[in-house]
C-alpha cells in the first residue's frame, strides 16, 4: 500500500436497540458499506454526500476513532484504530462546529500548548507558527482571547492550529460553516496554498459546493454507504449533467431562436441565458443560430453550478439504492 | 517524561484559563463567608449547650477552620462529568480522540488545573473569614506535608467519581441526575458540614471505608488535627479506592469506547 490513503472493502454496522414496549429489537444498519479508494499523497479530495450518507464514519475510521467491521485501512502506512497514537502526529484535523482553541486563552496559548502536545521541537514549532501567522494573517490577534475573535479570524486560528505539527493528512469538516463570503474565500484559499506549498493531503468534507469546487482536485460523492462518483471535479460536472449554460449580450434586439432541448433560465431586452441540453442539441448548433439570431456584443459558454451536478448526484443514487 | 510534559501543560493552561475568570471565582468564593459566619453561630451554640471543649475530638476553632476545608475542597469541584457526558453527546470526543493523547488523562490535567486554582483561591478567601473569626490555627510541619499529601489523592479520587459517571452518557439520556446523587453522597458522607466522628458510632466504619470520606473528610482532618495514625489510615483507604476506581474507569471507557456510534458529523 502507498504513504497516502488506501482503503478496500470497508464496512461499519452499527447495532440499532429499539424498544418496542418489552419487546427488544436488535437491527444491524449499514453505515459503510464496502468503500474501496486509494488517494495518493498530496492530493486534495472532497469527500461529500447527504446527511447519514456514512462520511463521517469513515472520516473516523480514517482517523481511528471508531474499529471497522471489516476491511482494511491505511492511512500513512498506518492501520489507524490499531496505531492511532502514533497516527495522530501525522494528521490534523479541523471540525467547523468544534473548536479546539481555547475559548478564554488567547490562540497563542493554545499554538504552545498543541507544540507540547505533538512533542515538537521548540525552534520547529516556532519556526512553523511564525510561517503560519505570516500565512493566515494572525498576527493582529494572536494576544487576543478567543471569545472575542469574530468567527472568520477563529476559524483561520483553527486551521492554523492543525497545521503546526505539520500533518501529512488534513482532515477539513465543514470548515466554512458560518463564515460571510469574503472570509470563507479567504479560507478556501490558504487552505488551497497550504496544499500546494507543503504537499499536504486534504480530505474535505462540506456540503457547500464552493469549498468543494475551490479547494478539491477530486470528489467522492458517497451515499448509503457506498462511494457513488469519483472523479475530478470538472469530469463529474461535465458527466453528470449533460448540459451547458449560454450567456449572450446583443448589439441589437435579436430574433427568437427556438431548438429542441435549449431553455431560456432568463431574458432581457438585449440579455439571453440559455440552458442547453447537449444531449438533444450540440452547443456548435446553439452558438450558430445564437449568432445568426442578431449582432453578438458578447457570448460566453459555462458549465452548470457545481450545486446542480451535486443535488442531481444524490438525487439518481438515492433512486438506484432503494432505502 | 515527555508524555508527563504535556499533560502537566495542559494542567497549567487549564488554570490560566480559569485565571480569566478569577474576578468571577473570587466573587463565587464570597459565599463560603456567608457558610462559614452561620456555622460560626451554630457551633457556638452547640459548643456552648455541650459544655465541652472538644466535640468530635475538635475544638471550636478547629472545627471552623475543618469547615473551611471541606467547603474549599466541595466549592473547587469541576465540572468533569457535565464535560464527558458533553463530549459523547456532541460528538465532540473526536476533537480529543484525534490527538496523540489519553482521553482520561487529558481530561484530569484539565481538571486538576481547574481545581488547584479554585482552591487556592477558596481556600485564600475562607481562610481570611476564620482568621477573622476565631484566629489562626496551629499548624507544624509534618501536619502540613501530611495535609499536602492527602489533598491530590482526594481530587483524584473525586475526578475518577466524576469521570466515571460522565462515562454513563454512553448508556443514559442525561447523567445530571447521577451528577447529583454522587455530589450529595459526597456532601453527606464524606463529612462537609460534620466531621466523621460526629455520625452515630455504628456508622463510623463504613462512613470511614466509604470512598467520599477520603475525598473531602481526610484532608480537613489532616489539616485541623493531623495524626500518623488517621494519615496512614486515609493514604491507604485513598490509595486501595484509587486503584479500584481506576480498574473500573478503565474497564468502562474501554467498552464504551467501543460503543461510539459516529453518527451526526
Amino acid at each position: 500500500m502507498s504513504r497516502g490513503v488506501e482503503i478496500r472493502e470497508l464496512m461499519k454496522n452499527f447495532v440499532l436497540t429499539r424498544w418496542s414496549g418489552l419487546r427488544r429489537r436488535v437491527s444491524d444498519v449499514v453505515a459503510v458499506d464496502g468503500i474501496s479508494l486509494s488517494v495518493p499523497p498530496g492530493q486534495s479530495v472532497a469527500f461529500i454526500g447527504p446527511n447519514g450518507a456514512g462520511k463521517s464514519t469513515t472520516i473516523k475510521m480514517l482517523t481511528g476513532i471508531l474499529h471497522p467491521t471489516s476491511g482494511e485501512v491505511s492511512v500513512l502506512g498506518f492501520i489507524p484504530w490499531r496505531d492511532r497514537r502514533r497516527l495522530a502526529h501525522q494528521i490534523g484535523a479541523v471540525f467547523g462546529q468544534r473548536s479546539q482553541l481555547w475559548y478564554h486563552l488567547p490562540p497563542g496559548d493554545t499554538f504552545d500548548l498543541l507544540s507540547r502536545i505533538y512533542s515538537l521541537k521548540r525552534e520547529e514549532f516556532v519556526r512553523t507558527r511564525n510561517v503560519l501567522i505570516e500565512r493566515f494573517n494572525l498576527g493582529s490577534f494572536m494576544n487576543t482571547p478567543v471569545r472575542k475573535l469574530s468567527l472568520g479570524q477563529r476559524m483561520r486560528a483553527e486551521v492554523a492550529a492543525s497545521l503546526l505539527h505539520r500533518p501529512k493528512v488534513l482532515f477539513l469538516d465543514e470548515p466554512t460553516i458560518g463564515l460571510d463570503v469574503i472570509a470563507r474565500q479567504e479560507l478556501r484559499n490558504l487552505i488551497c496554498e497550504w496544499n500546494r506549498n507543503d504537499g499536504t493531503t486534504i480530505f474535505l468534507t462540506s456540503h457547500d459546493a464552493g469549498d468543494i469546487e475551490h479547494v478539491a482536485e477530486r470528489v467522492i460523492v458517497i451515499n448509503h454507504g457506498q462511494v457513488v462518483v469519483d472523479d475530478n471535479v470538472a469530469a463529474v460536472r461535465r458527466k453528470y449533467l449533460g448540459a451547458k449554460i449560454l450567456r449572450v449580450q446583443f448589439h441589437e434586439v435579436p430574433r427568437p431562436v427556438l431548438l429542441p432541448g435549449v431553455t431560456v433560465l432568463c431574458s432581457s431586452e438585449y440579455e439571453w441565458k440559455l440552458q442547453i441540453d447537449t444531449a438533444i442539441t450540440p452547443v456548435r448548433r446553439v452558438t450558430s443560430a445564437v449568432l445568426d439570431a442578431g449582432s453578438v456584443a458578447d457570448i460566453a459558454v459555462e458549465d452548470p453550478p457545481l450545486e446542480e451536478v451535486i443535488a442531481r448526484i444524490y438525487c439518481e443514487s438515492r433512486r438506484e439504492v432503494p432505502s | 517524561m515527555k508524555q508527563a510534559e504535556k499533560y502537566l501543560w495542559i494542567g497549567c493552561t487549564a488554570a490560566r484559563s480559569n485565571l480569566a475568570y478569577a474576578g468571577e471565582v473570587i466573587y463565587r468564593s464570597t459565599f463560603i463567608a456567608v457558610i462559614l459566619y452561620i456555622f460560626m453561630r451554630l457551633w457556638t451554640v452547640v459548643y456552648a449547650g455541650a459544655g465541652s471543649q472538644r466535640i468530635g475530638g475538635l475544638t471550636r476553632p478547629q472545627m471552623l477552620w475543618y469547615l473551611v476545608i471541606t467547603e474549599a475542597i466541595l466549592m473547587s469541584t469541576p465540572r468533569v462529568a457535565a464535560e464527558v457526558d458533553d463530549d459523547v453527546r456532541t460528538g465532540r470526543l473526536a476533537v480529543h480522540l484525534i490527538r496523540p493523547l489519553s482521553y482520561v488523562c487529558g481530561h484530569l490535567s484539565r481538571a486538576m488545573g481547574d481545581r488547584v486554582v479554585r482552591f487556592g483561591i477558596n481556600l485564600a478567601v475562607g481562610a481570611v473569614i476564620a482568621f477573622i473569626l476565631v484566629g489562626p490555627i496551629p499548624m507544624s510541619l509534618p501536619g502540613l506535608a501530611m495535609f499536602l499529601a492527602v489533598l491530590p489523592a482526594a481530587f483524584l479520587l473525586d475526578f475518577l467519581g466524576m469521570f466515571l459517571i460522565g462515562l454513563c452518557a454512553f448508556w443514559l439520556e442525561s447523567t445530571s441526575g447521577l451528577v447529583l446523587i454522587y455530589s450529595r453522597a459526597v456532601m453527606m458522607f464524606g463529612g462537609m458540614f460534620l466531621p466523621l466522628e460526629i455520625y452515630p458510632a455504628a456508622m463510623q466504619p463504613a462512613l470511614r471505608v466509604l470512598p467520599f470520606a477520603s475525598m473531602v473528610s481526610a484532608p480537613g482532618r489532616m489539616f485541623v488535627n493531623p495524626s500518623f495514625r488517621h494519615f496512614g489510615e486515609a493514604i491507604v483507604i485513598q490509595g486501595c479506592a484509587v486503584v479500584v476506581f481506576a480498574i473500573v474507569v478503565a474497564m468502562v471507557q474501554s467498552i464504551a469506547l467501543k460503543r461510539l456510534f459516529a453518527n451526526g458529523g
